[in-house]
């Protein structure tokens, strides 16, 4: 069983984007037997009411819950975010938050992302962090955001103990405190592999090591990427059967307490 | 016209490298050389294998051996190669460079050294290119005419010492073009001005300068680790002698459709530069015809290693 955590439907603002709808996006899984996705919605990242987003995401998955798994992008910063956090997890069943801190332009150790990563905690909700949506070098004209320092997601992690994070498009893990085990940081955040390495620097091989199988999860980016890396990164990754079903999806049911 | 050593004829020893296991057939009704199927990933229940049989090799167009002064060299540099075994590329085409640029031109000779070197350790894996510095043209030229004519490197690869329009490149080009060999040209094309690159060439430099010498067998370096790729690939649209190299980190969705659509598949060369898994996953990724993706692997790169003009 393939579940990938890292998906979007959808547009972005940069670049046209393709299997960006709930049935295209289902096609590519088909195509690439991937079962399940996680998904949020890419239009989100430059909205500025978050949640006409959201609520285009829940439509498109509306039919397809058994396999499309939405999360909410919610931004502490916009007027509003508390009715949007209830109506996402109460009326549009989101299971997860994703965060854009740099996009929106707030501090994820500010009092307000802090007030909102408690209220999702409460709710039992997973808060995602994208590290990046693309590649800086790549970015538009118009708009220059950086990527998500490690360490102001480490001073995150540590803020909020109860959390569970999951931090998406990231790397360099093992030169930061989120990728040693030395950091006294909880235990309470997860990996997907989607820019990590599977060889030469084997970075995925290290993260195993330090966080152990249970913290590192499959996600692909798609369809902003294709998913085919993720999959040959597990594909040549050198662990047990045993582990590489965990990445594959065992370890994204138990972070979305589907199995326990 | 002669075909490179190490191209056709990969390895006369006794014991068989890994590349030549890969290449013995594995039973009757093989439809592709098995490295192929690996890095596209029919060995693997990937993508559909059909047409006629092929012998296409798997070519890294773009790969590096470490600098020696890095103290993991050594071993870095049989990573490479191992992990080029486990995604069934059978060769890699390498540079080395110097950690920092302007390279003098002692530094790039003790590059090209250590290539030819990594040559003979990894023959008939490891295909070298001879890198210069064309701010120092007495060198660079000897130094190409040494390694390509005396020591069977494949081509020329040049970095960002210089905007490739710019004059002092032209003797290089020249004597590429008069040796018959590529350059594969370091580029990306960034939408702000890029301090530790004042002059890196992009796509539309490239097609300048073919414009300029419509004989040399220019290659685009990295499309998904130089900036604005869709902006690259128009670039380059008018420019047919200017091939495009795949490699990069990026892995961005559609990319390799949208160049093959535009330049058309036969301008297309694979290669990682070292993001291995990123670089075969595009390629198993990319909605093309599995003889499209072996001319893309293999057979593209083929003809340009063949000596001669464009």
């Amino acid at each position: 069983m393939i579940l990938d955590v890292n998906a979007y439907l959808g547009h972005y603002a940069s670049r046209q984007l393709r299997h960006n709808t709930a049935s295209s996006l289902l096609a590519l899984m088909d195509s690439k037997k991937i079962d399940r996705a996680v998904v949020a919605s890419a239009s989100t990242i430059t909205y500025r009411n978050a949640q006409a987003g959201n609520e285009e995401v829940a439509a498109e998955v509306k039919p397809h819950r058994d396999r499309l798994i939405p999360f909410a992008v919610i931004n502490p910063a916009y007027a509003g975010w508390q009715d949007d956090l209830k109506t996402c997890h109460e009326e549009l069943g989101m299971k997860g938050l994703r965060l854009y801190p740099k996009w929106h332009r707030y501090s994820l150790t500010g009092d307000r992302c802090l007030e909102l990563v408690h209220a999702a905690t409460e709710r039992g909700l997973i808060v995602s962090i994208p590290i990046r949506v693309e590649d800086n070098r790549q970015r538009s004209w118009l708009v220059d955001v950086p990527d998500v320092p490690l360490e102001e997601i480490a001073a995150l992690v540590k803020a909020c103990p109860k959390a569970r994070f999951l931090l998406l498009n990231g790397i360099g893990f093992v030169n930061s405190p989120l990728g040693r085990t030395d950091s006294g940081l909880p235990a309470n955040y997860a990996v997907d592999i989607s820019r990590l390495n599977a060889l030469l620097d084997n970075e995925i091989g290290r993260l195993l090591a330090s966080l152990g199988a249970d913290r590192v999860l499959f996600g692909t980016g798609m369809p902003f990427s294709y998913p085919d890396p993720a999959l040959t990164k597990l594909e040549v990754l050198k662990a047990s059967k045993e582990d590489k079903e965990k990445i594959a999806g065992q370890n994204a049911l138990h972070w979305l307490k589907e199995i326990r | 016209m002669h075909q490179f050593p190490g191209v056709q004829e990969p390895h006369s020893g006794g014991r068989l490298s890994r590349a030549e296991q890969r290449q013995r057939p594995h039973g009757a009704g093989l439809k592709q050389s098995v490295s192929t199927a690996v890095a596209l990933g029919t060995a693997t229940g990937g993508l559909a294998a059909d047409g006629p049989d092929r012998k296409t090799k798997v070519i890294d167009w773009h790969a590096h051996l470490m600098h020696h002064s890095r103290s993991t060299w050594e071993a870095d540099d049989r990573s490479l190669i191992e992990a080029a075994d486990q995604l069934g590329i059978d060769q890699l085409c390498c540079s080395t460079l110097t950690p920092r640029r302007p390279a003098t031109a002692e530094g790039f000779r003790e590059c090209n050294r250590w290539t030819l070197e990594g040559m003979d350790r990894f023959r008939g894996r490891v295909l070298g290119y001879c890198y210069v510095n064309p701010g120092f043209k007495k060198e660079a030229l000897e130094e190409i005419k040494r390694c390509i004519e005396d020591r069977g490197i494949i081509g020329i690869k040049l970095y960002n010492e210089y905007t490739c329009t710019d004059p002092v490149v032209f003797p290089v080009v020249e004597l590429a073009i008069e040796l018959g060999v590529p350059i594969l040209h370091h580029a990306g094309h960034l939408h702000y001005f890029l301090d530790a690159q004042p002059h890196v060439s992009d796509g539309g430099h490239l097609a300048e300068l073919a414009r300029r010498y419509p004989e040399a067998k220019l290659i685009c370096a990295h499309i998904c680790g130089g900036g604005d790729w869709e902006w690259t690939i128009k670039a380059l649209r008018h420019a047919p002698n200017v091939s495009l190299d795949t490699s990069g980190s990026v892995t961005d969705e559609g990319v390799v459709e949208m160049a093959a659509r535009v330049l058309g598949v036969d301008r297309l060369v694979f290669g990682c530069d070292m993001s291995l898994t990123a670089s075969v996953g595009r390629l198993r990724a990319a909605n093309l015809s599995a003889p499209d993706k072996e001319k893309i692997l293999g057979a593209n790169m083929a003809k340009l290693m063949k000596r001669g003009k464009s």
